[in-house]
C-alpha cells in the first residue's frame, strides 16, 4: 500500500525539482519594446513565489523524513484498499481516456463512453444502473445542444 | 449608500417571471446538490456555472446565490437521516441531528435544522445589507498598496485555517498564486510560460481551473468508495416545526449562533464547517447540562445549522466590497461575475447599484422561499440519499466537461478542467487542502499587480511602502490573528493548570 508519508516525500522533491525547472524557465522572460525598462521585471514574481514554493516543500519534506507525518490525524495510506486505489486510479484512466476520445472521434462518441467506462472502473454490475447513466448522458447531450444550442 | 432608484430596479428585476424561475431553480438544485453525499456548495455551483454564460447579470448570480445558500441547507438533511453530511458545513450537526433521528424524533431534528437554517440565513443578510455599502465606501479609497494587504491577509488566514499543517497550506497557496503568473504579463507584455500556445496567452482560464478542482477532483475521490450503500430508516422523514415556546426558549442560540456565522464568514477562509463548530462549541460551554450535547438535544441542531447558513452572507461582504472571496463557494462565484463581465469590488457598487440590491434583496427572497421548498424537498429527500454514487460520478463529469465546453467552445479549457481535477484529486490524497490553492488562483493577479504598483510608488522606500493607515490596521490585524491560535492555546494550558491545582 503507498504510504502518506513516501508519497508526500515523492511529491515534495517534484515540487522542489518543479519549482527549480520554472525559475530557470523565467530567467529567459523578455518584456516587449518600450515597456521593457518599465517597473519590475517579469519573472519577479513567479520566482519570489517559487522560492516560497521550495521553502515550504523542503519544510515538508523535512517533517515527513523526521516525524513521518505533518498536522494531526493524518492516515497513513494514500488509500483505503487496494480496491479504492484500484477504482480511482483507474476512474481516472478512463476519464483522460474520454477527453482523447473527444479530440479524436467527437463529443458523441466521448459521452457514449464515459458513463460504462466509469461505472466499470467502479466495479459496477447491475446493468439497471448503466441504463439510467446513459439515458442521463441522453439528456445532457439534448439539453447543451437542442436547449443551449451548444454545437460540438 | 442606499440608491433608492436602485432599489426600486432591484424590486423589478425579481418580479422578472424568468428570474424568480431562476430563484426557485437554484433552491431546488441546491437542495438536490447538498442532499447528495460529498457534493458541497463550490461544486453545486461550478457545475450551474456554464448555464449562467447565457443569462442576464440578476438572474444568473440569483440562480448561484439561490444554489449556494440550499445548498448549505440541504447537506443538513442528510446529516440527520444517515449520519453523512452531505456538505463539510453539515458535520457539525451529525452528534445532535443524527442522535435525535435515532431516538425516533426525526421530524423534530428536521424542522429545526430548518428553521435555524432560515433564521441565520436572514439575520446574516440583513447585516451583508448594511455593511456591505458602507465597507465599500471605504474601499473605494483603496489603492495598490491597501489591496496588497488585504489580499495577502485573505489569503494568509485561509491557509492558517485550511488545514493542520501550515507549510502545506502555504505551499497550495504559493502554487495557486504561482499559476496566476502563467499567459502575458499585463504589465509589459513579457510571454511568462506559455510554452508557445496562443492559449495560454491570457492565462489558464479562471472558471474551468476551478469547476475542475472541486468538482472533477470529489468525483474521482467519490469513485472510490462508489460502492458503499446507505442504510436509514425513511419513515421519519417528516418535517415537525418547531413552536413559538420552543423558538421562544432558542431565541438566544438563534441570535449568537447568527452573528457568530456572520462574523466567521466575513473572515476570509473560515467558512460554514469552521462556523458550524464554534457555534456548537459556544452554546455547549454557554449550557448548564453540556453533557447533554452529542444526545439529541435541540441546541446541539440549531447552533450549527444557523451558524452555517449565517456564512453566506458574511462570506459575500468580503467578495462583494473588496473581491477577495470569503470561502471557496464564494471565489466560484466570483468567476460568475467575471463572466458577466463584472469586477467585484467597491467600484461595482458604484457603477451597478441595481445589481447589488437585486442580489440583496434576492437573498432574502431564497431564505423565505427555502422553508417552503424545504419542507417539500424533506419528502423527497430519502429518494436523493439513495442515489448510488455510481451514478453521480459519470453524471457530474459529464456535465462538468459539457458545460465548460458549451462556455468557451474549446477543448483547451476542457484539457485545462481535467488537469485541475487531476491536480486537485493527487494534493487532496496527499493531506493537502484545496480551499489556498482556489483562494490564491482567484487572488494572484490582484496580489502581483497590486506588489508590483506598490513597489513602484514606494521608489525603493520601506517607510512608503508601508505608509498606509489602512494597510497598517490590516497587517496589524493579520499579525493578531496569527498570533490568536497560539496565545488561545496558552490561555487555555493555564487556566487547566489552574483547574487541577484547585
Amino acid at each position: 500500500m503507498l504510504s502518506q508519508r513516501w508519497s508526500n516525500i515523492v511529491f515534495a522533491i517534484l515540487i522542489l525539482i518543479g519549482a527549480a525547472w520554472f525559475a530557470w524557465v523565467a530567467q529567459g522572460f523578455e518584456a516587449a519594446g518600450l515597456l521593457a525598462s518599465s517597473g519590475l521585471p517579469s519573472k519577479f514574481f513567479p520566482q519570489l513565489l517559487l522560492a516560497g514554493m521550495a521553502i515550504c516543500a523542503v519544510i515538508v519534506l523535512v517533517v515527513y523524513l523526521v516525524k513521518g507525518a505533518a498536522g494531526k490525524n493524518e492516515d497513513t495510506h494514500v488509500y483505503g484498499s487496494g480496491a479504492a486505489a484500484l477504482r480511482g486510479l483507474s476512474t481516472l484512466v478512463a476519464v483522460v481516456a474520454g477527453y482523447f476520445i473527444w479530440r479524436t472521434w467527437g463529443f458523441e462518441v466521448m459521452a457514449v463512453f464515459i458513463g460504462p467506462a466509469t461505472l466499470l472502473t467502479m466495479g459496477e454490475r447491475n446493468p439497471v444502473i448503466y441504463g439510467i447513466v446513459l439515458a442521463l448522458a441522453g439528456g445532457v447531450y439534448l439539453v447543451f445542444t437542442q436547449l443551449l444550442g451548444t454545437q460540438f | 449608500m442606499f440608491d433608492l432608484a436602485a432599489i426600486g430596479t432591484a424590486f423589478v428585476n425579481l418580479a422578472d417571471p424568468f428570474t424568480f424561475l431562476m430563484l426557485v431553480l437554484g433552491i431546488v438544485l441546491g437542495l438536490v446538490i447538498g442532499i447528495l453525499p460529498g457534493l458541497g456548495p463550490p461544486i453545486a455551483i461550478a457545475l450551474a456555472l456554464p448555464f449562467t454564460f447565457y443569462m442576464e447579470p440578476v438572474p444568473s448570480l440569483v440562480l448561484l446565490l439561490a444554489i449556494y445558500n440550499a445548498a448549505i441547507y440541504g447537506g443538513s438533511i442528510s446529516a440527520v437521516a444517515v449520519g453523512i453530511p452531505g456538505t463539510g458545513a453539515a458535520i457539525a450537526t451529525v452528534m445532535d441531528g443524527n442522535a435525535m433521528f435515532k431516538n425516533g424524533r426525526g421530524g423534530e431534528a428536521l424542522g429545526l435544522s430548518l428553521t435555524g437554517s432560515i433564521i441565520g440565513g436572514l439575520i446574516s443578510v440583513l447585516c451583508l445589507t448594511f455593511i456591505a455599502p458602507v465597507l465599500a465606501t471605504v474601499a473605494i479609497k483603496f489603492g495598490p498598496r491597501e489591496f496588497l494587504a488585504i489580499s495577502i491577509f485573505g489569503l494568509v488566514v485561509v491557509v492558517r485555517v485550511a488545514g493542520a499543517s501550515l507549510s502545506k497550506g502555504l505551499l497550495m497557496g504559493g502554487l495557486g498564486i504561482f499559476l496566476t503568473t502563467w499567459g502575458l504579463d499585463e504589465l509589459n507584455g513579457a510571454e511568462r510560460y506559455t510554452f508557445g500556445s496562443y492559449h495560454l496567452y491570457e492565462g489558464i482560464p479562471l472558471v474551468p481551473f476551478l469547476v475542475g478542482l472541486f468538482a472533477v477532483s470529489e468525483v474521482l475521490i467519490g469513485a472510490e468508495k462508489a460502492l458503499d450503500k446507505v442504510r436509514f430508516d425513511q419513515t421519519s422523514l417528516r418535517v415537525n416545526l418547531p413552536g413559538m415556546k420552543t423558538l421562544s426558549r432558542l431565541k438566544g442560540n438563534l441570535m449568537r449562533s447568527s452573528l457568530i456565522g456572520t462574523i466567521i464568514g466575513i473572515i476570509p477562509g473560515e467558512g460554514a464547517a469552521v462556523a458550524a463548530f464554534f457555534a456548537y462549541s459556544e452554546e455547549k460551554r454557554r449550557s448548564k447540562t453540556p453533557e447533554k450535547f452529542g444526545t439529541g438535544i435541540p441546541d446541539g441542531i440549531v447552533a450549527p445549522e444557523t451558524a452555517n447558513n449565517a456564512t453566506v452572507g458574511g462570506a459575500l461582504i468580503p467578495t462583494l466590497t473588496l473581491g477577495v472571496p470569503g470561502s471557496p463557494a464564494a471565489a466560484v462565484l466570483l468567476g460568475a461575475f467575471l463572466i458577466q463581465g463584472l469586477a467585484p469590488g467597491p467600484t461595482l457598487f458604484d457603477e451597478r447599484p441595481d445589481i447589488m440590491f437585486s442580489l440583496f434583496l434576492g437573498l432574502f427572497l431564497i431564505n423565505i422561499l427555502l422553508l417552503f421548498i424545504g419542507l417539500v424537498a424533506i419528502r423527497f429527500a430519502a429518494k436523493l440519499i439513495l442515489v448510488p454514487m455510481t451514478v453521480i460520478v459519470p453524471t457530474v463529469l459529464l456535465l462538468s466537461v459539457t458545460g465548460i465546453y458549451a462556455v468557451s467552445n474549446s477543448l483547451f479549457n476542457v484539457g485545462v478542467l481535467l488537469g485541475a481535477g487531476l491536480l486537485g484529486y493527487v494534493v487532496r490524497k496527499l493531506g493537502y487542502s484545496i480551499a489556498p490553492l482556489s483562494i490564491g488562483f482567484v487572488l494572484g493577479h490582484i496580489l502581483e499587480n497590486s506588489l508590483r504598483q506598490s513597489i513602484t510608488i514606494a521608489d525603493g522606500s520601506v517607510a512608503e511602502f508601508f505608509n498606509t493607515p489602512i494597510g497598517l490596521g490590516i497587517y496589524a490585524a493579520l499579525i493578531l490573528t496569527i498570533l490568536w491560535g497560539p496565545i488561545s492555546d496558552w490561555l487555555k494550558s493555564r487556566n487547566a493548570g489552574k483547574v487541577e491545582d484547585a
